[in-house]
């Protein structure tokens, strides 16, 4: 650590030189840079004279670690979006005109800015004001990006950006257009129109079984009753333990449910739809009057057992439910 | 008259005794659903209840004082000071009118009824008028002359459809699902019988819906798709032709009389798919015109191609037309029904609102009980003949489910179409069980011929039931399950959807009510102690109550057009004092109200709510107003001790527990809603003084102090008061910062 330490202001006296050097005009060099690629492509050094203190630029740094060693999702994710934003807005800036730079600082290339910042975590993104001229910051500390809110899109740092900096132009994004897509797109819309078009003799029966859209229809509609859009929704767990190393199928509380907890009710509906179908449609059909009575018991019997275990459910649900049926009082 | 038709042919005095009977069943249905609906009247008294009804009331009174044309051009600026708003132009109108119109017919008849009574007793008339409607559309669907009644009892007394009309619900909902389940009957009829008048009829009907409530686009979007499932069925009819272009014609040019509708129905997307069909059915008439007159079979492929490509090229022309800006695309509300991620990340003011919450199952079982196994039973008997009628039973009921679990208060939809689905099945059970005649064996036993395509399993002949055994034991579960649903529909409606919510009851040791009064008496002390036009600053959810039972302006209400405006009030209640004396100064805000139900444990309060403003707020101001702040490093949201400084400094926060502490002796002082400790050192306030704390402290009052007569700012002031002593008596700080406004 001691080493790190008189390391960097050792860095940061390089850093100044390099500063010193390029004393003409910074920006200059950096926007020459930025016109080939941008974001420009940093390390250490360049890193502290871009960002070195008297500026009349605004920069924005993005402190990312892509290698995947370091197992960082978010700035593997961020990072389309961050080039992105940076081509766009340099593309968008040509006579740089809102005077930002864009510089993207790998951990790889950087390791001891990210030391000599403290940074434990990645990305961070950093916005320099400008220390002189127009658009001067009173404060030469960096401004920093919130990441939390999950992952992030181009659009939402721009408009970050565009409320730090106020007064100059904020050129949009364009985003290119995905050729690929578009392309696979069609050609898949057009093979799958040809291939039912060319199979229609064996899909035909199929789409216009009623058989199927019947059962998709119930399906359907089982699983919107019994919550099915509540988990889509609110992302429930499937299951969760009930703290005794047991497993709790089913949550307390009127407003919350679990993922399996709702495909046992979906299972209970449709047992009960069920019985309810064959009572009304199918028994009266049977021609022989033993097979009648016997399916008639064993479906009702099954009905009033799993509507009792149904009411018995819901019972733990609503705690103050005075209905129940036997045996599942 | 629908009766009459139904049946089996019989005998002309049995036929009569038979529609006597049905009409006094009728009258039954209707009673029961109306004195169902009556416990809160009984229990508490004949008032207006929750929020939206209030404003609903107020422009009803003022609609029965000025008349119907200042009514239409209502401006009304005690609210949204100061901002005000065009009323007569922003309010579905239909509900006014009609107890306007009911009002002034009783006048005419010399009946002196007043105008609350009316409002009160609204929901529960029309509920009765939705058994009757309930009962014709299920007649269609079925030849079963007990459905259509079972249908009506069950959407009588249904608890999906009772928690939004019981008496004293004034709402929109009150009506329009009446007119919902009608429109849909008369489109039915209309399109049974392929007749233009049914169509005109139900276009009529469509256009009072469009009037009444913003669930109409919910009708606006079914017809089409039913049309559209018929016509890719191959069940396209001259019928349909008429029927559908009838309506669409005629029920567009109404909705277009209303003037917060005005041109909608031609520049947002969702009123496409009604004019996107009826241009399809159009070229599809056309085509079959020219089938008819011209054979050859090139022809008609030709033809096929040519619908087919014109379908998907004005798909895609819809889709150019949005993106370029021609149409509005899915507003707000209704794109979160698709994508259901939407409104959390884009307009927390639509997800901050709880019946707009996602559904969990038990919802479903407790507002539909039995039903909601029949249902999907029903369905399924839909697909056995699958008539026109049937197919839309299946597309009402996919949809209505799907809207459902998305979103609470659209249970109220799917709720006619389970009625009528249950009906069904449970008619078919009760029909096939409760016939006397036992089943003969089927005399021949040739093998039926296959109808194709029809449903597995129905395919053979109907016998009946051989054993009066297993008919008495299926008839007498039936009878358990009816009778379980009807004491399970009193409990539900007695318990959970009978509260006015302006009104709390609650138990006292012995056992008698307790009836906790503190909305009323808050709302009372401002009639009587301040200015005619002092301006309220509350959280919007009050603002409606406030201009109705307090007359008096206020900052924001139900009424949520203005996200920016609430974003304000949101700012001002979650910033320091420091921030928020000159907004509430700007907006010329006399009295700020908070809801605080910490002493009687009453959950339902603003510090429960505050969240929800500090999200609103930190949409418009990012950088001044941040949800991380009100969260403990650890995550939590707290009010005690370990409660963080932003929490402890805004100004919800301290106008909550303002001299709170001082209630309780010293270190026992407790928050009955959080469950927590409350710090004995409560918040100091310098910039408002308390007016009026109500009996159990739900309401609290805050008269925002004027400015310094000496110059000096508020906090010294204050501070002069107390009797501390000035910092630094000789710099005059601050005073500065207020005179900015």
């Amino acid at each position: 650590m001691r080493i790190l330490s008189s390391i960097a202001p050792l860095l940061l006296l390089i850093g100044g030189g390099l500063a010193k050097k390029a004393q003409a005009d910074p920006y200059e060099e950096f926007n020459r840079l930025a016109q080939r690629s941008s974001p420009i492509k940093l390390n250490d050094a360049t890193y502290a004279s871009l960002t070195g203190a008297p500026r009349n630029h605004s920069v924005v740094v993005l402190l990312t670690a892509l290698e995947t060693r370091f197992g960082c999702q978010l700035c593997q994710d961020f990072q389309p979006e961050w080039d992105l934003l940076g081509k766009s807005w340099t593309r968008g800036d040509k006579t740089g005109e809102s005077r930002l730079l864009f510089g993207t600082l790998d951990f790889a290339d950087g390791r001891e800015t990210f030391i000599s910042l403290g940074l434990q975590t990645a990305p961070v993104l950093m916005l320099f004001h400008p220390t002189v001229g127009p658009h001067a910051a009173a404060s030469p500390e960096p401004v920093r990006y919130d990441f939390t809110a999950g992952p992030t899109a181009a659009e939402q740092v721009h408009t970050w950006l565009s409320r730090q900096l106020p007064d100059r132009p904020h050129p949009a994004i364009k985003r290119p257009i995905n050729w690929i897509r578009w392309a696979s797109t069609v050609t898949l819309v057009l093979g799958v129109g040809t291939a039912l078009v060319s199979a229609s003799a064996y899909v035909l029966p199929v789409i216009q079984n009623r058989n199927i859209w019947a059962s998709v229809s119930l399906i359907a509609i089982l699983l919107f009753i019994s919550g099915h859009m509540f988990n889509h929704i609110r992302k429930v767990p499937y299951i969760v333990g009930d703290g005794k190393g047991g497993v709790s199928y089913i949550a307390g509380g009127f407003q919350s449910q679990l993922g399996l907890e709702t495909q046992i009710v979906a299972a209970i509906y449709g047992v009960l739809s069920f019985c309810a179908i064959t009572l009304a449609v199918k028994v009266p059909r049977m021609a022989d009057s033993k097979t009648q009575q016997v399916a008639v018991v064993v479906w009702s019997i099954t009905l009033f057992l799993v509507y009792s275990f149904l009411l018995s459910v819901f019972r733990v649900k609503n705690g103050g439910y005075p209905f129940s049926l036997p045996p599942f009082m | 008259m629908a009766a009459k038709t139904q049946g089996p042919a019989v005998g002309y005095t049995t036929e009569s005794t038979r529609t006597l009977l049905r009409v006094v069943i009728l009258c039954f249905i209707a009673a029961a659903a109306i004195s169902s609906r009556l416990f809160s009247v009984i229990r508490f008294e004949s008032i207006i209840h929750e929020f939206d009804p209030w404003f609903n009331f107020r422009a009803t009174k003022y609609l029965v004082a000025n008349g119907f044309h200042k009514f239409w051009d209502w401006f009304d600026d005690r609210t949204w000071h100061p901002l005000g708003r065009v009323t007569g132009g922003t309010l579905y109108p239909g509900l006014m009118v009609t107890s306007g119109a009911i009002y002034h017919a009783l006048r005419t008849l010399t009946i002196p009824v007043d105008i609350r009574n009316i409002c009160v007793l609204l929901a529960p008339a029309c509920s009765g008028l939705t058994a009757f409607a309930t009962y014709l559309l299920t007649n269609e669907m079925t030849t079963s002359p007990s459905a259509g009644l079972l249908a009506a009892v069950f959407m009588g007394i249904a608890p999906g459809y009772i928690s939004r009309s019981v008496a004293g619900s004034y709402d929109n909902e009150a009506i329009a699902i009446f007119l919902l389940v009608f429109t849909f009957y008369l489109w039915i009829k209309a399109l049974k019988l392929g007749s233009m008048l049914w169509g005109a009829l139900c276009a009529l009907f469509y256009g009072y819906m469009v009037a009444s409530w913003g669930g109409y686009a919910f009708i606006t979007c079914l017809l089409p798709v039913h049309a559209l499932v018929l016509i890719c069925m191959g069940r396209y009819s001259t019928r349909l032709y008429v029927s559908y272009t009838t309506w669409y014609a005629l029920g567009t040019l109404a909705s277009m009389q209303i003037p917060f509708v005005g041109f909608l129905p031609i520049k947002t997307s969702e009123h496409m798919p009604a004019l996107g069909i009826f241009g399809f059915i159009q070229l599809i008439g056309f085509i079959q015109y020219v089938r008819s007159a011209i054979s050859g079979r090139q022809f008609q492929t030709f033809l096929v191609t040519i619908l087919v490509a014109t379908f998907g090229l004005g798909l895609l022309g819809l889709v150019a037309l949005t993106s370029l800006g021609y149409v509005a695309p899915w507003s707000g509300r209704f794109y979160s029904l698709w994508d259901t991620g939407y409104a959390k990340i884009h307009i927390p003011i639509i997800a901050s609102v709880s019946e707009h919450q996602p559904t969990a199952w038990p919802s479903f079982f407790f507002d539909l009980n039995f039903l909601i196994w029949l249902f999907p039973a029903g369905v399924y008997l839909c697909f056995q003949d699958l008539k026109d009628e049937h197919v839309f039973v299946v597309v009402y009921a996919l949809f209505g489910s799907y809207f459902a679990g998305v979103m609470v208060r659209l249970m109220l939809t799917l709720t006619p179409v389970v009625c009528v689905a249950a009906a069904m099945a449970a008619s078919q059970i009760l029909d096939t069980y409760l016939s006397w005649k036992s089943a003969t064996p089927p005399e021949e036993q040739e093998a039926p011929k296959k109808v194709k395509g029809g449903l597995r399993g129905s395919d053979k002949p109907n016998v009946g039931i051989y054993s009066n055994l297993t008919k008495v034991m299926v008839s007498g579960s039936m009878l358990v399950y009816l009778l379980m649903f009807v004491s399970h529909c009193t409990w539900v409606t007695s318990n959970a959807y009978s509260s006015p919510s302006v009104v709390l009851a609650s138990r006292m040791p012995d056992g008698s009510q307790h009836i906790i009064d503190d909305y009323r008496e808050a709302y009372q002390w401002l009639r009587q102690n301040t200015k005619e036009d002092a301006k309220i600053m509350s959280w919007w959810d009050y603002g409606y109550q406030i201009g109705g039972m307090a007359d008096r302006p206020t900052l924001v209400d139900n009424n949520t057009w203005n996200n920016t405006h609430i974003a304000t009030v949101g700012k001002a209640m979650s910033s320091r004092e420091e921030v928020s004396y000159p907004i509430m100064r700007q907006h010329e805000v006399d009295y700020v109200l908070v809801v605080f139900g910490a002493l009687l444990g009453y959950s339902g309060d603003d510090i429960n709510k505050f969240l929800w403003m500090v999200r609103i707020a930190e949409g418009i101001w990012p950088d001044e107003v941040k949800e991380r702040d009100f969260f403990t490093p650890q995550g939590e949201y707290r009010v005690d001790e370990g409660a963080t400084e932003t929490m402890k400094n805004s100004l919800m926060y301290k106008m909550s527990y303002y001299n709170y502490a001082s209630l309780f002796p010293a270190g026992q002082a407790a928050d009955r809603v959080r469950g927590v400790r409350i710090p004995d050192q409560g918040p100091v306030l310098n910039t408002l003084e308390e007016a009026f704390t109500s009996e159990n402290w739900i309401i609290r009052i805050y008269k925002v102090k004027d400015l310094d007569n000496i110059g000096r700012d508020h906090a010294n002031a204050a501070a002069f008061e107390r009797g501390q002593k000035k910092k630094k008596p000789t710099k005059k700080r601050g005073a500065r910062v207020l005179r900015v406004d």
